[in-house]
């Protein structure tokens, strides 16, 4: 019939009605709420973090707030414009009745989601070292065995094989099928890395997969399988990222190769150079061994020529040393003395030296450098 | 007993060996020629490491691995 009288009515101040209004809606559950960031306001001194979230499709609006310091632990690094998944409950904001919602936890969501996971998770196996420099292992020259993990799909599987066969074509090859996308891809992979690696021979593996989007390769960048390609007991090719994206497994594999061919060309030598390589050696050992050979003859000429001259060579050093003793034993004879005037006196037989053995009329015969005569002896003194 | 066969590479290097040792020319004939000897023997062998092993493409069994 009309509103109550006045007097009648139940009437509630602005603040009780809040205080009831917020209490009912304190008794509703969290939620989780998806929206864009707009307005995001953060000071150092404010004990809070503002923010509004906007529905990208309606428009609608829903003011929102965090305390400062869980925000910052969560570390997001958020913009306006990021996508989130907020984690709340509602709340009035009594003094201005506002609803707004009282922020518990914030996660990105979408494909920013995934990245910033996986830029952290990056970020914390490089501070552990998982792809360091120093870890990476050399690829053997000439494998007994490879093994090939990869999707069933033509291009890796296919491809790769007819490289390393044409390349090398004795090469052993090992293929290893598992499923390469999807929410169990990673532990496939993982078990399949162990088998092969446990598989006889086998001492260099390729990880490989075709083509795909950022969420395909997304198993590739799982933590457990990025660990386990790091710690391969057998060294390991990554075959998997393009030139756009680079999931973890290139970064902790010992090589990352970006085609086909070029994981061929990493694993197996080029078999035409090897037979080259080969046939050079080849030539120069004949060529070492006939030089041996040559040197050698002509050594064994040369000495024969001296062992033919010696006798020769002997006979004339002899020779010369006669020579050499007749000169001194002419220098030394009587005769030289003669030439040089002296006369050689004899009586009899004896030859003299002393002038006291002579009285006169005895008969001398003297000697000189050319003929001899008789003479007597007129006076002698001693 | 004969000795294990090296590897290919161990023969390939060997046999670079013997050719430089020849090509300084300063072993004695004998020597020189049993070189040479063990530098053909160790071309036929890494020869026949290229040409005579046969290439092979096997599959993993799945026993054993995770169900797909």
């Amino acid at each position: 019939m009309g509103a109550p009288a006045e007097q009648e009515r139940k009437v509630y101040t602005v603040g009780a009605f809040n205080r009831g209004v917020a209490r009912r809606l304190a008794d509703l559950p969290t939620v989780w709420v998806e929206g864009e960031v707009t307005e995001l306001r953060r000071h150092d001194n404010w004990a809070g973090v503002f923010l509004t979230l906007k529905d990208p499709e309606t428009g609608a609006c829903l003011p929102a707030t965090m305390p400062r310091r869980s925000f910052d632990a969560l570390a997001l690094e958020l913009a306006d414009g990021d996508r989130v998944q907020c984690f709340g409950r509602p709340e009035l904001f009594e003094p201005r009745g506002q609803l707004r919602m009282r922020i518990l936890t914030i996660e990105r969501a979408g494909l920013g989601a995934h990245l910033a996971r996986l830029e952290a998770l990056k970020r914390r196996l490089a501070a552990e070292g998982v792809f360091a420099a120093e870890r990476k292992r050399p690829l053997p020259r000439l494998p007994r065995r490879i093994a090939l993990v990869t999707g069933s799909d033509a291009a890796a599987k296919g491809d790769i094989v007819t490289a390393i066969r044409l390349r090398f074509p004795p090469a052993r090859v090992l293929v290893a099928e598992t499923a390469v996308q999807g929410p169990r891809a990673a532990a496939g992979i993982v078990a399949t890395l162990e088998a092969v690696c446990g598989a006889p021979d086998v001492d260099v593996v390729i990880v490989a997969r075709g083509g795909g989007s950022f969420e395909d390769l997304l198993p590739f960048s799982d933590e457990a399988l990025v660990r386990a390609i790091a710690g391969c007991p057998v060294p390991i090719v990554s075959a998997v990222g393009h030139e756009q994206d680079t999931p973890l497994c290139d970064l902790a594999a010992d090589v990352r190769a970006s085609t086909p061919t070029a994981a061929a060309r990493l694993v197996v030598p080029d078999v035409t150079e090897l037979h080259e390589r080969l046939a050079r050696s080849r030539a120069a050992l004949e060529r070492g061994a006939r030089r041996a050979l040559e040197r050698d003859g002509t050594r064994l000429e040369r000495l024969h020529e001296r062992l033919r001259r010696a006798p020769a060579l002997l006979v004339e050093r002899r020779r010369a040393a006669v020579e050499r003793t007749g000169g001194r034993l002419v220098a030394l004879s009587p005769r030289a003395t003669l030439e040089r005037g002296y006369a050689i006196v004899r009586r009899g037989e004896a030859i003299l030296r002393d002038a006291a053995v002579l009285a006169p009329a005895d008969l001398v015969e003297i000697e000189l450098a050319r003929g001899a005569f008789a003479a007597r002896v007129e006076e002698a003194s001693p | 007993m004969t000795a294990p066969q090296p590897s290919f590479e161990e023969a390939q290097a060997e046999l670079e060996r013997i050719v430089e040792r020849l090509e300084r020319g300063d072993a004695p004939l004998d020597e020189a020629i049993s070189l040479w000897q063990r530098g053909e023997e160790l071309y036929r062998l890494c020869l026949a490491k290229l040409d005579g092993a046969q290439g092979r493409i096997d599959e993993l069994s799945r026993e054993g691995l995770p169900p797909e």
